[in-house]
């Protein structure tokens, strides 16, 4: 069963065509990711999710409901939460601050309680580091909070936009192993990447991005023996 | 040249000033506040301050409200006319050009201001006299117990904004929303809610200034907001604008300046010391003693 | 050209009589009692105001610094006029001068200090300075300190005013019209673009600030001799904000606008005198409704301007127009060949210096860090004389830093960045850009209310000069220049294929025009190093396409050194002799596109760790 449908999106930034006829689906309990080279759009499909971009046609549904009546403030009600690329923490509060901002909306505090120890259980170094102004944090763990940060919202789904952005192999890897077991624990993941190789890696589908359009699609392991993925990031006329 | 007044004179004056500065204090935390979220310097704000002390005149004289009840009224009535502010003049004006909400700020002043001129009448109005002021005077010090309420009060609610501003969840969301709007959205934040709250708490608190300044100086005029909202604003900028604590460092250090340049230069530069001590400040720390600057991302 | 001096004597002729003839209605009403003396008094005020709006229009709409002191300088012309016809004696005329050039004194010591601060923080540390004058008035005891000056002889007269606001009205128009007033228009539009095109951004400000204080001053000056009374209290903050007012109601960086809402805000007042004590609830009602219905004010930025009206009769009635065919003539020259190509107008030079060392632009073990988090690390880059280089690299890579330091927006913390063999680590980016680095801006920084010729313009900038009176005077090596600066604009504008475009406005091009128009401004600083960040970004394949070619033409024709970030993939291998590869701040490949495509590191930064 899917969960989230994307249909026929068309965006505009100002003059530029963004996204040109954008059709993917998520459903549930998967990782599908969106790869592709930089400027593909793929940032900009996330955005108009969360509602902080109005599409210029097409729909998005999350269980059957449309989301664009929806503000973005209203999405994690529907059980969607973002991590936004560059993580985007509030660095002039500490960690567990932002941690608590993430379960914004929640109102069981029993419920909230477990899903932080949970968090911390993912996340040692947040646990050490809980009482730190977030924007002291190293790169990497500035994108374990925004993770942890969206997980606090309780999700059914989660939406990852360039987790691996910046930061150094050894801890892209780590990253990805947490997205993994995030999943493992039933919640359905739309990750965004660059990083084409670690996110075909752990994903169950892949859509492939270039200039606004989908490329290519397909099942993971099917797209990551694919020659042609390499040829849309490189450039290459494909033969 | 201090060193020729005697040690006394010049703690008397760090009284005087601290009194005086705390109720800038309280009045740059609004601007200060509102200022993080929307990034407007909300000139009306003095007048809501106007407006605070004499929503606590009426509420006294008018309704014989007693002075402990009439403060908290004060504040819930200026809350109001600052959510109603941000709700009609500025949130329209949102995705303006900045100077248009400026402009509409400078509007809203004097809208206050000549409706205050109107309605209160343009003559000084004495502030009830709700205690029987009693001096103490230690070690040539002398102090009075409205001294000490003001400065109590203006205390107690510093504490409160503070806790409220780094303890509650309502309060991080604030800070969140100041920090990325879009960011706090994401979380589930409602950052209109957040905006409204923040005005709400910044003209409450301009309002207990304004009751203050009437039961310490017992003397109100309806234009009264633009001088002490002028260098509230300064203490603001000074203190770090967007930086709660540092609108009370701001408020202090203006308080207690303007004490002492006239103590101890001369009374016609009393309202001059402000905007010297502004425009050092911004020629040596641009973003204020306690900001921090950020660099434009080519 | 001498059709255009033709034309601007016939403008100025008929500009002339028309004053003449205004200022003979509104005598010959008076004379008639038609306008009763309290009319031509408000009429004065009028003037007085439009001074004032005209002249922080200048600083605040078309400069776009934020000033809310005005009054203070009003303050400084009003008190020295006034000391000098009051105590000195002297004559009016020389009084009025003595406080424009006072005013100025005072623009400049508060310039020069506060420029560096920009947007609200101007605004603050002005209203600060505003208040600072008035305070220093109140401790002087030669002008009467907190009493104020008194029995001042009331020397202004309707003409006096008129003259003196048609005066200010023309000289700020002229300078607008000039290079001069393009520097200012260009720094309210984007100071860091204006800065990488030349422009000394601070020296600019504070020319804004010394002749809008000049004005000021003189409007002080009139001011103080029409009320003959002079207190510190009459220039406080609320005569600032009265000033703001008037440009925002008109329209920032709308002459006329100012005028008109000159008027209206003198009027106002005045008509709203029936409702007594309410008026100024009034007065701030409307200014607040105003706002929230119409926050760019009246006018916006347009112009009722007599080339306007002139335009619109001659549409109207055939013929009538002056100086459209040096534009026919480039048009024709699209190709790229005659007057598009630079050997036209100032292109031989480029020549003559290509031919000297080999230049050019390296990096020498530079690090830069942001906050702890380090952008580029010991980077050593050379970019051989004349190569076509592209940089890329994942996000984050630093590929943009690399950009900032060459044209100085960044400085390198450790390491040096060199042009020409030449140490330019902590130079200026105007420095940089005059000594010949031009760049693009991967978020597009056109100078987006401007026209897409003025863009170009202002490029132009500093390769021909005259002075400010020049332009005020309109001499003839103003008009000289002009054409010449429109012309090689035009001619720039064809090669682009954007010529047809040259007077819309740049930030409604499509986006690929946008991104091409950037590309001429570039050229148009006369650049021996073109970067250009991100150039294909946001356009289509046919657009990328063609871009390709016109870079690759660009690159041969002028003789250029282009480095280039791109993420289009196909673009870079097509386009780029050599690619340096950017991964965390270091570079990790350098070599022909063909060996960069087959380097396992970059394959991994790209694709990911595992990737061979």
């Amino acid at each position: 069963m899917s969960t989230l449908v994307v249909e026929k999106l068309d965006v505009f930034y100002g003059a530029i065509h963004a996204l040109k006829g954008v059709s993917f689906h998520v459903d549930k309990g998967e990782i599908v990711t969106l790869i592709g080279a930089n400027g593909a759009g793929k940032s900009t499909i996330l955005k108009t999710i969360s509602g902080l971009i109005k599409p210029a046609r097409g729909s998005i549904a999350y269980g059957g409901q449309d989301l664009s009546a929806i503000p973005a403030h209203r999405l994690v009600d529907v059980g969607i939460s973002q991590v936004p690329e560059g993580r985007r923490v509030f660095a002039n509060l500490t960690v567990l601050d932002n941690l608590e901002m993430g379960a914004y909306r929640r109102r069981d505090a029993k419920g909230v309680a477990e899903d932080l120890d949970w968090v911390f259980e993912m996340f040692p170094v947040l646990k050490e580091r809980r009482r730190q102004l977030a924007g002291t944090l190293s790169g990497g763990e500035q994108q374990m909070l925004a993770m942890g940060r969206g997980l606090m919202s309780k999700p059914e789904l989660m939406l990852l936009d360039e987790p691996s952005m910046g930061l150094a192999p050894m801890l892209v890897r780590e990253i990805f192993d947490i997205i993994v077991r995030i999943n493992a624990t039933g919640t359905s993941i739309l990750l965004v990447e660059q990083n084409a190789i670690m996110a075909l890696a752990i994903a169950d589908r892949a859509y492939v991005l270039e200039t606004g359009t989908i490329a290519l699609e397909g099942t993971a392991s099917e797209l990551a023996k694919d020659t042609r993925v390499r040829q849309v990031y490189l450039g290459m006329e494909t033969a | 040249m201090l060193l020729g007044f005697d040690m006394s004179q010049i703690l008397q004056q760090l009284v005087n000033g601290l009194a005086l500065g705390s109720v800038y204090a309280l009045i740059a935390l609004g601007y200060t506040m509102v200022y993080g979220i929307v990034r407007l310097i909300n000139f009306a704000h003095g007048d809501v301050f106007m407006l605070g002390a004499y929503y606590g005149f009426f509420a006294i004289t008018r309704l014989h409200i007693p002075f402990i009840l009439a403060m908290p009224i004060a504040m819930g009535l200026a809350a109001l006319t600052g959510v109603i502010i941000e709700r009609l003049a500025y949130r329209p004006l949102r995705q303006a050009p900045r100077i248009a909400a400026l402009i509409t700020a400078i509007g809203v002043s004097l809208l206050i201001q000549n409706l205050g001129l109107k309605l209160f009448e343009s003559r000084p109005r004495p502030y009830p006299q709700i205690m029987r002021t009693i001096v103490w005077d230690v070690g040539g010090v002398v102090f009075s117990n409205t001294q000490i309420v003001m400065l109590g009060v203006a205390l107690l609610l510093m504490v409160l904004i503070s806790l409220f501003v780094y303890k509650t969840k309502t309060g991080k969301a604030l800070r969140a929303v100041a920090f990325d709007r879009d960011a706090a959205r994401l979380m589930g934040i409602d950052s209109d809610r957040i905006i409204l709250i923040t005005f709400a708490l910044g003209s409450a608190l301009a309002a207990a200034g304004g009751v203050l300044v009437g039961f310490y100086y017992n003397r109100i005029t309806p234009t009264m907001g633009t001088m002490y909202g002028l260098k509230a604003f300064v203490a603001a900028v000074v203190g770090g604008i967007g930086i709660v604590p540092g609108a009370m460092l701001g408020g202090v250090i203006m308080g207690i300046a303007e004490v002492f340049v006239v103590a101890f230069v001369s009374s016609t530069l009393k309202d001059a010391i402000a905007f010297a001590v502004l425009i050092v400040v911004l020629l040596v720390k641009p973003a204020g003693l306690l900001g921090r600057a950020v660099r434009e991302k080519v | 050209m001498g059709n255009r001096r033709r034309g601007s004597i016939l403008t100025s002729l008929a500009v002339t009589a028309a004053l003449a003839v205004g200022y003979g209605i509104v005598s010959f009403m008076a004379y008639k009692s038609w306008l009763s003396s309290y009319h031509v008094q408000i009429l004065i005020w009028v003037g007085v105001n439009v001074i004032m709006g005209v002249s922080l229009n200048l600083i605040n709409g078309f400069t776009g610094q934020f000033s809310l002191g005005h009054a203070g300088f009003m303050a400084i012309g009003a008190y020295t006029a006034a000391y000098c016809t009051k105590i000195l004696g002297l004559p009016f005329a020389v009084a009025l001068i003595a406080g424009g050039i006072t005013a100025s004194a005072g623009g400049l010591l508060v310039g020069v200090p506060t420029l560096r601060l920009a947007g609200d923080y101007l605004a603050i540390a002005t209203l600060g300075f505003g208040e600072i004058i008035r305070v220093a008035i109140v401790n002087l005891s030669v002008v009467g300190g907190p009493r104020g000056l008194g029995g001042i002889p009331a020397h202004t007269t309707f003409l006096w005013v008129y003259c003196v606001a048609v005066l200010a009205v023309v000289v700020v128009k002229n300078i607008i019209g000039s290079r001069h007033g393009r520097a200012f228009i260009a720094i309210r539009e984007d100071e860091t673009a204006a800065e990488t095109m030349g422009i000394d951004t601070i020296k600019t400000k504070i020319a804004a600030f010394v002749i809008g204080a000049f004005f000021a001053g003189v409007a002080g000056g009139l001011y103080a001799h029409k009320i003959t009374y002079i207190d510190p209290g009459q220039f406080d903050f609320m005569k600032s904000i009265e000033s703001l007012v008037i440009i925002v109601l008109g329209g920032m960086g709308s002459i006329t606008g100012s005028v008109v809402a000159a008027f209206i805000v003198t009027f106002l007042p005045e008509v709203l005198r029936p409702l007594a004590e309410w008026r100024m609830v009034a007065y701030s009602l409307m200014l607040i409704l105003i706002m929230l219905y119409r926050p760019k004010g009246l006018m916006g930025s347009a112009e009722v301007s007599i080339a306007g009206i002139r335009s619109r009769l001659g549409r109207a009635f055939g013929g009538f127009g002056v100086g459209v065919g040096a534009q026919a003539a480039c048009t024709a020259a699209a190709d790229g060949s005659g007057c598009g190509s630079r050997s036209g107008a100032g292109g031989a030079d480029v020549h003559a210096r290509a031919a000297k060392l080999p230049p050019a632009i390296e990096t020498q073990g530079v690090c830069m860090n942001f906050g702890g988090l380090k952008a580029v690390c010991d980077l050593n880059i050379q970019i051989a004389k004349g190569e076509l280089t592209a940089v890329i690299g994942p996000n984050g890579a630093g590929k943009t830093t690399v950009f900032n330091m060459f044209t100085g927006l960044s400085n390198a913390s450790v390491g040096a960045v060199l042009y020409n063999g030449k140490n330019i680590t902590n130079r200026r980016p105007s420095e940089i850009n005059v000594a010949g680095i031009a760049r693009t801006f991967q978020n597009i920084r056109l100078f987006s209310n401007m026209t897409v010729l003025e863009n170009v313009m202002i490029a132009l900038n500093g390769q021909h000069h005259y002075s400010m009176l020049e332009s005020v005077l309109r001499s003839g090596r103003y008009l000289q220049a002009e054409e010449e600066i429109r012309n090689r604009a035009l001619a720039l504008l064809a090669i682009f294929k954007l010529d047809n475009r040259a007077d819309e406005i740049a930030g409604k091009l499509p986006y690929g025009d946008q991104r091409r128009l950037e590309i001429a401004r570039a050229l148009a600083t006369n650049p021996h190093v073109l970067l250009l960040d991100e150039p294909a970004a946001g356009m289509n394949p046919q657009e990328t396409q063609e871009l390709m070619e016109l870079i690759k033409w660009v690159h041969r024709e002028y003789d250029l050194t282009v480095l280039l970030i791109e993420h289009d993939m196909k673009l870079v291998m097509n386009l780029a002799q050599r690619i340096i590869v950017l991964d965390h701040g270091v570079m990790i490949a350098d070599g022909t596109p063909a060996e960069v495509v087959k380097n396992t590191k970059v394959i991994q930064a790209y694709l990911g760790e595992e990737a061979v």
